[in-house]
């Protein structure tokens, strides 16, 4: 690493960056008590929602100055980064950068850059939305670091294969793929066994590209604070099933952001702590997200970045409280998985069981148990255009959520990122339709 | 311009409109004909050509078609596609290579013409109405403009609406949700012919520009849509003499070439 | 030109082996072992989308922003079209044929057993072990229907079979400009590879190489993309006068599977499949794919390649562009033609087609 970078990271980052966004949090948090009570159906945003963006300021400042201090991995929403994570690797998630993109409103010109590299508008909008990034080099988070890594897992889709190769030729670094066998079925020993060893593997490259060894006890100790968030989270996410609930699925999605790029970090361990504290206070007091909760709903796929606080203004004027996804529950379901004392083993266990790893049928299953456990009135099926193995099948499970478990579900089509393939009118037509039906 | 110097005819049979066009020995244009195409191809042609030797075109002349009709010409020696014989008239006229992009009702072509006058490199879309008259005709009809106005409105318009919407029809939404909201008229217009621009500019891009830039089709003749395309394409627009006729006039540039190539040996054996 | 060569349909093929009490795996795309089904005396027959298969039913389970490959395949085993397989067979191929895998498994049924698997997407020792094992579990779900478990002889006389069949198959488009065939005929011929029995088919490849002569020049490009459909592309070509010198297709080059190594059966067909040319669906790299496009094109004398792709394919989407890229600079000319696999060609498709071979 280069010791010119090491002292502009630290001082840009350590020392005055520290200090400048813990200014800017404490800013934030006067402001909220001064007028974070404001008119209409929702309650004062939560009280933390200052630290929140203090933490994920610091990660960006972080990767501005990372390069030639720190080895840099672009790594998929899903993929194992504990060991990452224990070699002190720097990590960006172009998925998270995208979804930033998607809600400053700046994807649909990133993609637009691709789409003129001659990318096609059919892919998926996070790949158009990165690749116009690295294109272009354009980004609303200051610089991303180039990557000296790629890691890919195919745990979340088969896309981000073809995506992670057209980033390796770009950047011609090495690419690590970690490939989990889709369960159609439960996972068979030697899938389990595939997964164990592709990690396994993988060690040397990560340590050879960060010129350092990887020291167990530091793995273990990543995993026991990885595990820890996980559960944190999982419980910030069950607070949900409190009528009326204190947070709502839309926070939930700006959230979630520490618990996928900064897992296994004490400060986003020890933010859970927080959120969930004020969680629990909200729930001793009764009090909910929503000021007049009527009606519960379960989404599931991505979120639509470009419009998240345009649906929760929609759904709240009517009194209707999203309390739950399958979308954030995905990244705590798998806490008892998680065991820092056979690391190989259990990581494989647990990369091999996003639900998006899993079956249709599974998928049903989920949301059926999710409906159950949170007493929610229906479910907002999200049909995103870009995001197949979420869509497919969803078709399917609102006709059996309905007939078979008469819950009601709606089929949103849009986008995730990409704000041309949604429009304002007819889904504002259709998902009114459906509320009237739910609060009926 | 004598037509009975002509020596070889081009027939473009587009989907709203069929050119006849003759040229002489020298390729230089002496006859043209432009009918509202009739449902009943083969009549037509035949009535077009009866018309041409009325005003003096020889007979039997060698013939080219091109047009989405061109297969159903039995008069015709062979056929091309429009982006061929759109080549050679752009070439023929300019002197030099281009870029033809040509907005039409229903579909919107690019050529990238070399010097020699080859097609270097097309780009078509027929398959979604955004980009193509279409387009055009939709929104007009919801903003309840008449199709010829919109050019003067935009022209004229103060301010532009953004227009987010790629989709026609999710544009037809988005109008009526502006209209609500109070926005002006022309200015929706000139957001629309932005957007339009845009999508044939993004089109055109794909296929390569390279100056100067030629428009044909009947969009072309909408001097806003012309000048948002220029402003997109940062490149001077214009208009051939005789914009309607650049696939006509190719075809029978086409079919003198053939002239001086020995007739066809075996079956099929036109270009394509 | 048309030698006379008899090639057996599909159907005709189906109805023989169900007349001699034989039964069928309906095989999904697109990597399979060829070789597995033959051991357990089913005949394997793929269902690539057909084009005359009616979409209609699928619509109530699939979003219409999944391809006409999946549309058509669902909605062809739907309206009664896979009636006379005893199995179906649905490997992983991408995101959109994992979806009807599951959905075939969870929410559908079929009639007949369903049997998913898995394709690693890389050829590492990683992958040709859990590949091996997954083909093993494959076949022990297989004896369900074939009510057999193929000895190891058994596996091995089949696999050498099918790298027969394969070689066979290689060698026509080797030779490809020697052979007075037309590319309806070639393309007709490499497809029954899909239903035949290797050794028939080796037959057939055998005849059609026997009446080779020496290569007469002709104009040429290369298919790439998922298929070499509808026929009426290739006729359109074939009345031009155009050669396909090479293909570089899903549904045909790029299952041109090597002879494989191990004497372990489920280990050799693992590694065959896995060192498959390269490929879009398998995560190859986008250098290779673009080396071995332009290393066809070399070969064949091409001066053009057509992609035919399939709207809403992600894996071709992706590496598009660099491979147009290199084709620009090797002054290769290319067309992409994306279009429904409908039985013939639409007419803006046909303009697009005859527009690059006045190009040519």
């Amino acid at each position: 690493m280069n010791p010119l970078s090491s002292i502009a990271y630290r001082l840009n980052v350590d020392l005055i960056g520290r200090a400048v966004l813990r200014l800017e949090r404490l800013r934030g948090e006067r402001a909220l008590r001064r007028h974070g009570d404001r008119p209409g159906p929702l309650s004062p945003p939560l009280a933390c929602s200052p630290r929140l963006k203090e933490l994920i300021s610091r990660h960006y400042l972080r990767g501005r100055y990372a390069s030639g201090h720190r080895p840099v991995a672009w790594v998929t929403s899903g993929g194992p980064i504990e060991h990452l994570q224990a070699l002190g690797y720097f990590l960006i998630y172009p998925e998270n950068h995208g979804a930033v993109c998607g809600i400053r409103r700046l994807a649909q010109d990133l993609c637009q850059a691709a789409e003129e590299a001659g990318f096609s508008r059919d892919i998926c909008s996070y790949a158009r939305t990165d690749i116009g990034s690295v294109l272009s080099g354009k980004t609303p988070v200051g610089r991303l670091p180039r990557p000296d890594l790629l890691v890919c897992c195919t745990n979340i889709c088969q896309t981000v294969l073809y995506w992670y190769q057209v980033l390796a030729h770009h950047f011609r670094v090495p690419l690590v793929l970690i490939d989990t066998p889709f369960l159609y079925r439960p996972a068979q020993p030697h899938a389990v066994a595939y997964v164990r060893r592709q990690i396994e593997e993988a060690i040397p490259v990560m340590e050879r590209v960060a010129r350092r060894t990887l020291a167990p006890a530091r793995l273990e100790r990543v995993l026991v604070e990885s595990k820890e968030a996980v559960e944190l989270w999982m419980r910030v996410l069950e607070r949900g099933k409190a009528r009326p609930s204190p947070i709502l699925a839309f926070d939930e999605f700006i959230h979630m952001a520490p618990i996928v790029e900064m897992r296994g970090e004490e400060d986003t361990t020890a933010y859970y702590r927080v959120l969930l504290a004020e969680l629990d206070r909200r729930v001793a007091a009764g009090v909910g997200a929503l000021r007049q909760e009527q009606r519960r709903l379960i989404w599931d796929n991505l979120p639509i970045w470009y419009r998240v606080r345009p649906l929760s203004e929609h759904l709240a004027s009517r009194g209707v409280a999203l309390v739950a996804s399958s979308y954030t529950n995905a990244w705590g379901e798998l806490a008892p998985l998680m065991d820092p004392r056979q690391p190989l083993d259990s990581l494989a266990r647990v990369y091999l069981h996003p639900i998006l790893n899993r079956s249709t049928g599974d998928k049903l299953r989920t949301l059926a148990q999710m409906v159950r456990e949170y007493q929610a009135h229906g479910v907002l099926l999200h049909s995103d255009r870009s995001c197949k193995p979420y869509s497919v099948g969803q078709m399917d499970q609102r006709e059996r959520l309905g007939r078979e478990l008469s819950v009601p579900a709606l089929l949103l089509e849009a986008d995730h990122n990409d704000p041309r393939s949604f429009s304002e009118e007819p889904a504002a037509a259709r998902l009114d339709a459906f509320l009237e039906m739910v609060l009926s | 311009m004598n037509p009975s110097s002509a020596r070889a005819l081009g027939i473009d049979i587009g989907s709203t409109t069929t050119k006849l066009c003759a040229v002489d020995g020298h390729g230089r244009r002496v006859w043209h004909a432009i009918e509202a195409t009739e449902p009943r191809i083969q009549d037509q042609v035949r009535r077009l050509l009866q018309r041409a030797r009325g005003d003096g075109v020889p007979a039997g002349l060698d013939l080219l078609a091109t047009g989405y009709g061109r297969k159903l010409v039995p008069e015709a020696r062979a056929a091309l596609t429009e982006i061929g014989c759109h080549a050679r008239g752009v070439h023929r006229e300019l002197g030099h290579g281009g870029t033809l992009i040509d907005i039409g009702g229903q579909d919107t072509k690019v050529i990238a013409v070399g010097d020699e006058g080859k097609v270097q490199n097309f780009a078509m879309n027929d398959k979604c109405a955004a980009g193509t008259g279409r387009f055009l005709e939709v929104t007009a009809a919801r903003l309840q403009v008449p199709l010829d106005e919109m050019a003067r409105l935009a022209l004229a318009a103060p301010e532009e609406v953004s227009i987010s919407s790629t989709c026609t029809v999710f544009a037809e939404s988005e109008i009526v949700s502006l209209i609500a909201r109070g926005a002006e008229v022309a200015a929706i217009v000139r957001g629309l012919l932005r957007a339009l621009a845009r999508r044939v500019g993004a089109l055109a891009r794909s296929a390569g520009v390279r100056p100067p830039l030629l428009l044909s089709g009947g969009v072309a003749r909408n001097e806003a849509v012309r000048r948002l395309l220029s402003e997109e394409l940062a490149l001077p627009a214009t208009l051939p003499a005789e914009p309607q006729l650049m696939g006509a006039y190719g075809a029978a540039l086409a079919a003198l070439e053939l002239q001086s190539q020995p007739p066809a040996g075996q079956s099929g054996g036109s270009p394509s | 030109m048309n030698s006379t060569i008899v090639i057996p349909s599909r159907r005709t093929a189906i109805e023989k082996r169900k007349a001699a009490g034989g039964k069928i795996a309906a095989v999904f795309p697109i990597h399979y072992p060829r070789a597995l089904f033959w051991a357990h005396g089913l005949l394997p027959v793929e269902v690539w989308g057909p084009p005359g298969a009616e979409r209609a039913p699928a619509g109530s389970h699939l979003q219409a922003y999944t391809c006409d490959i999946v549309h058509a395949g669902l909605g062809f085993l739907l309206s009664g079209g896979l009636a006379a397989a005893d199995a179906i067979v649905a490997p992983h191929g991408c995101d959109s044929l994992q979806g009807l895998g599951s959905i075939l498994l969870d929410f559908i049924p079929p009639a007949q057993p369903v049997f998913p698997f898995y394709l690693p997407r890389a050829a590492r020792e990683a992958d040709i072990d859990y590949f091996a094992r997954e083909i093993e579990s494959l076949s022990r779900q297989l004896s369900s229907v074939s009510g057999r478990t193929p000895s190891r002889d058994e596996l091995h006389k089949a696999i050498t079979e099918d790298e027969a069949a394969d070689g066979e198959l290689e060698r026509l488009w080797e030779r490809r400009a020697e052979l007075p065939l037309d590319n309806q005929t070639l393309y007709a011929l490499s497809r029954a590879r899909g239903y035949l029995a290797p050794q028939e088919f080796c037959g057939l490849a055998r005849q059609a190489q026997a009446v080779a002569a020496p290569a007469a020049s002709a104009k040429t490009v290369v298919i790439s993309g998922v298929i070499a459909e509808p026929a009426a592309m290739l006729s359109l070509l074939d009345r031009a006068g155009i050669r396909v010198g090479a293909d570089d297709t899903l549904c045909l080059g790029r299952r041109f599977y090597p002879a494989g190594r191990s004497d372990d059966p489920y280990r050799r067909m693992a590694e065959r499949i896995l060192s498959a040319p390269p490929d879009s669906t398998r995560g190859s790299a986008i250098g290779e794919r673009g080396e071995r496009l332009l290393s066809l094109c070399r070969r064949a004398g091409a001066r053009g390649v057509i992609f035919r792709l399939v709207k809403f394919c992600e894996p071709e989407q992706f590496y598009l562009p660099a491979l147009r890229r290199a084709l620009d600079e090797a002054n290769i000319l290319n067309l992409v033609l994306e279009t429904d696999l409908a039985a013939g060609l639409d007419g803006p498709s046909q303009t697009r087609l005859e527009a690059f071979l006045e190009m040519l």
